[in-house]
């Protein structure tokens, strides 16, 4: 499916608000966008468009977003994001488990909200494919995202010279600095992806894995050019 | 460290001498009051005293007004006209109880009392009639009402009794005086609890019904900054607004939490959170979005401080580094380059946070008004950095601001450690 075929369904009860953001969807290159002005025209909208992506807005005249949130869920597992003009709601949506996929604080800049809505759409219906396609060249290596394999080419030639299995904790190193490459990640956020959960103390096994990690893509290991470290903030892949 | 003292002090006596205002305004008012109502009472009560009781006739006056004569005795013309007015009676008794005289006796009362019959009515009644007595010399003066017009009763109570009273009456006063006083306590807490909830709800209220609109203005100002149909001029008149109306989100937003850190602690989404991340992923945020050479940030964290943590609420102490770090930058002077050392360690169980830079330091009006409680809207904006000193009391902490020796200015927060 293309992206910009996805169904959107826009709920705010602000008509200027609804034209607006509907327009900018649809410059965007969303053209099926349907708009809804409560919660009733909602779930009749809801159902019969079996939209993609629910655009919500917490406060409607006829009920709040999320008890109207739920009973979406019920009918499907569509994604929604969330449109808030209140800082109390954004506590609500940060810290509950709703379970929705974003959220977004009025007002906002058009860039930001198709940002959001490519991302999540991105994210919920082609995820499998990004990560199958991706590979990742550093000079004379390549990256395999799909396999975890890395491929060593001598300059000009078709076949692997050399190929090396990278291993759990190396993988989701570089798929996490790839994500944001040219980007800092910092040493928190890299130990958020490779241990999940409490996390604690796992800085300094880190910065073995990075060792090791190097080893494996960088011509010389000691003096890096792809995987840089920015001291006691992060590492940054370019 | 003795600014910090000063600041925080002067945090918690302000509210807690808001709150005692209050309360003691609340007592003086209920004891005020209550004194007011007494005095009302006490003088409608003489009024009506005057005005029925001691209108009646006694004893004294009568035996002042009788003359012994010949055959017995008279009584003063303007006396028995009294008694004739007031529907009184009145009669002398003997040393034997016998009616030597009197005036306007019922008829249906005896002429000879015994000394039981004096005894009973000296108490109680006479024949259902209300008497007054008086002892004169040997003799006895009665004076009497009508029936149902005087209620009397006798009191008595044991030595011992009077005793305990005595003793407990001071303490029965304070224990109602403590009660009121807590009583007026929970009623000006809760009322200025309600008000300052109001106050938060009616500007939570006010920012919400502001950020839909604006979400209109900000997007087709974005809209109309990108047109390509419009001239270059009008582009740029669209890129003003749409800044600006960035900056009444930024506004609004300072708004509403200024107004929540000020007047509620509760706000607060309290959880366990390490500095030592935070302040990383605020500096990455900014390094990420900003071109190279332009800013410069270096953060040292001392291993011990590394795994700290602290109660708070994650998104405010995002907050406060952002606000410091945005100060740095807009305050970065002519060099052009901006420099940021944050250095963070532990003290005594306490995690210290400095944050630095090569900028042009405070003027000394603003340390001043970083370091006063009172609101000084005049002058240049330093909301920014209010809002942080707001964010680390309202978490316990202490801050300092400062200008460094040679340049800069610098920040230092102490946090204090999260149990558990």
């Amino acid at each position: 499916m293309n992206l910009y075929d996805s169904k959107i369904l826009l709920v705010d009860d602000e008509k200027a608000l609804r034209e607006m953001v509907g327009g900018f969807l649809r410059r965007a290159g969303f053209h099926k966008v349907t708009v809804a002005g409560n919660c009733l025209e909602a779930e009749e909208l809801f159902a019969l468009k079996e939209p993609h992506l629910v655009l919500l807005d917490v406060m409607l005249p006829d009920g709040d977003g999320f008890s109207l949130f739920k009973k979406l869920r019920e009918m499907s597992e569509a994604p929604v994001i969330f449109l808030s003009a209140r800082d109390e709601d954004e506590n609500r949506l940060r810290g509950l488990g709703l379970g929705a996929d974003d959220y977004i604080t009025k007002p906002f800049l058009p860039e930001e909200l198709i940002l959001r809505v490519t991302a999540v759409l991105k994210r919920v219906y082609r995820v499998k494919s990004l990560q199958e396609q991706e590979t990742i060249a550093l000079g004379r290596c390549l990256i395999d995202l799909g396999s975890g394999v890395v491929k060593w080419n001598r300059d000009g030639a078709d076949i692997a010279e050399k190929e090396i299995t990278l291993t759990a904790k190396e993988y989701a190193i570089i798929q996490k600095l790839a994500q944001e490459r040219g980007r800092i990640v910092t040493i928190d956020a890299l130990c958020d992806a490779v241990w999940q959960e409490e996390n604690y103390g796992y800085e300094n096994t880190l910065v073995v894995h990075i060792r090791r990690l190097r080893e494996k893509i960088e011509e010389d290991p000691s003096r890096p050019k792809y995987l840089l470290t920015v001291r006691g903030l992060g590492y940054r892949l370019v | 460290m003795k600014e910090f003292k000063r600041d925080r002090i002067y945090y918690n006596y302000r509210k807690a001498a808001r709150l005692l205002a209050y309360g003691v305004l609340a007592v003086f008012g209920v004891a005020a009051l209550t004194c007011i109502l007494n005095i009302v009472l006490l003088v409608s009560a003489a009024v009506v005293y005057v005005n029925t009781d001691s209108v009646y006739i006694y004893g004294g006056r009568v035996m002042e007004s009788l003359t012994p004569a010949q055959d017995g005795y008279t009584l003063d013309r303007e006396m028995e006209e009294e008694f004739e007015q007031k529907d009184q009676w009145a009669m002398l008794l003997d040393e034997n109880g016998r009616v030597v005289w009197s005036v306007r006796k019922p008829e249906e009362l005896k002429d000879e009392y015994s000394g039981a019959d004096i005894a009973r009515m000296s108490k109680w009644y006479l024949e259902g009639y209300p008497v007054q007595m008086r002892a004169w010399d040997d003799r006895i003066m009665v004076v009497g009402m009508q029936k149902e017009t005087m209620w009397k009763y006798n009191i008595e109570f044991s030595i011992p009794w009077m005793y305990f009273v005595k003793r407990t009456m001071l303490a029965f006063f304070l224990i109602n005086f403590i009660w009121i006083v807590a009583l007026a306590f929970v009623f000006t807490k809760r009322f200025t609890r309600n008000r300052e909830r109001a106050r938060i709800e009616w500007i939570a209220g006010i920012s919400h019904d502001i950020r839909t609109p604006l979400s209109v203005v900000m997007g087709y100002a974005d809209t109309l900054e990108h047109s390509e149909e419009l001239s270059e001029e009008a582009r740029q008149q669209a890129a003003v607004i749409r800044h600006q109306s960035v900056v009444m989100k930024e506004l609004i937003a300072d708004l509403n939490l200024t107004s929540q850190l000020e007047y509620s602690m509760q706000a607060l989404r309290k959880e366990k959170v390490r500095p030592a991340e935070i302040v990383r992923s605020v500096a990455v945020s900014f390094l990420n979005d900003s071109l190279p050479g332009e800013l410069e940030i270096e953060v040292q964290i001392e291993k011990d401080a590394e795994q700290l943590c602290v109660k708070a609420d994650r998104q405010l102490f995002v907050r406060v580094f952002r606000n410091l770090i945005n100060n740095s930058i807009k305050h970065s002077g002519k060099s052009g380059s901006v420099e940021i050392r944050i250095a963070m360690w532990e003290e005594k169980g306490k995690c210290l946070i400095r944050l630095e830079d090569n900028g042009v330091g405070y003027s000394e009006e603003v340390l001043r008004r970083l370091r006063s409680r009172k609101k000084d809207p005049a002058g240049e904006n330093i909301r920014g950095l209010e809002i942080v000193k707001k964010i680390i009391l309202a978490h316990g902490g202490e801050i300092r601001f400062g200008n460094g020796e040679d340049a800069g200015s610098y920040c230092m927060i102490m946090l204090r450690r999260g149990k558990g």
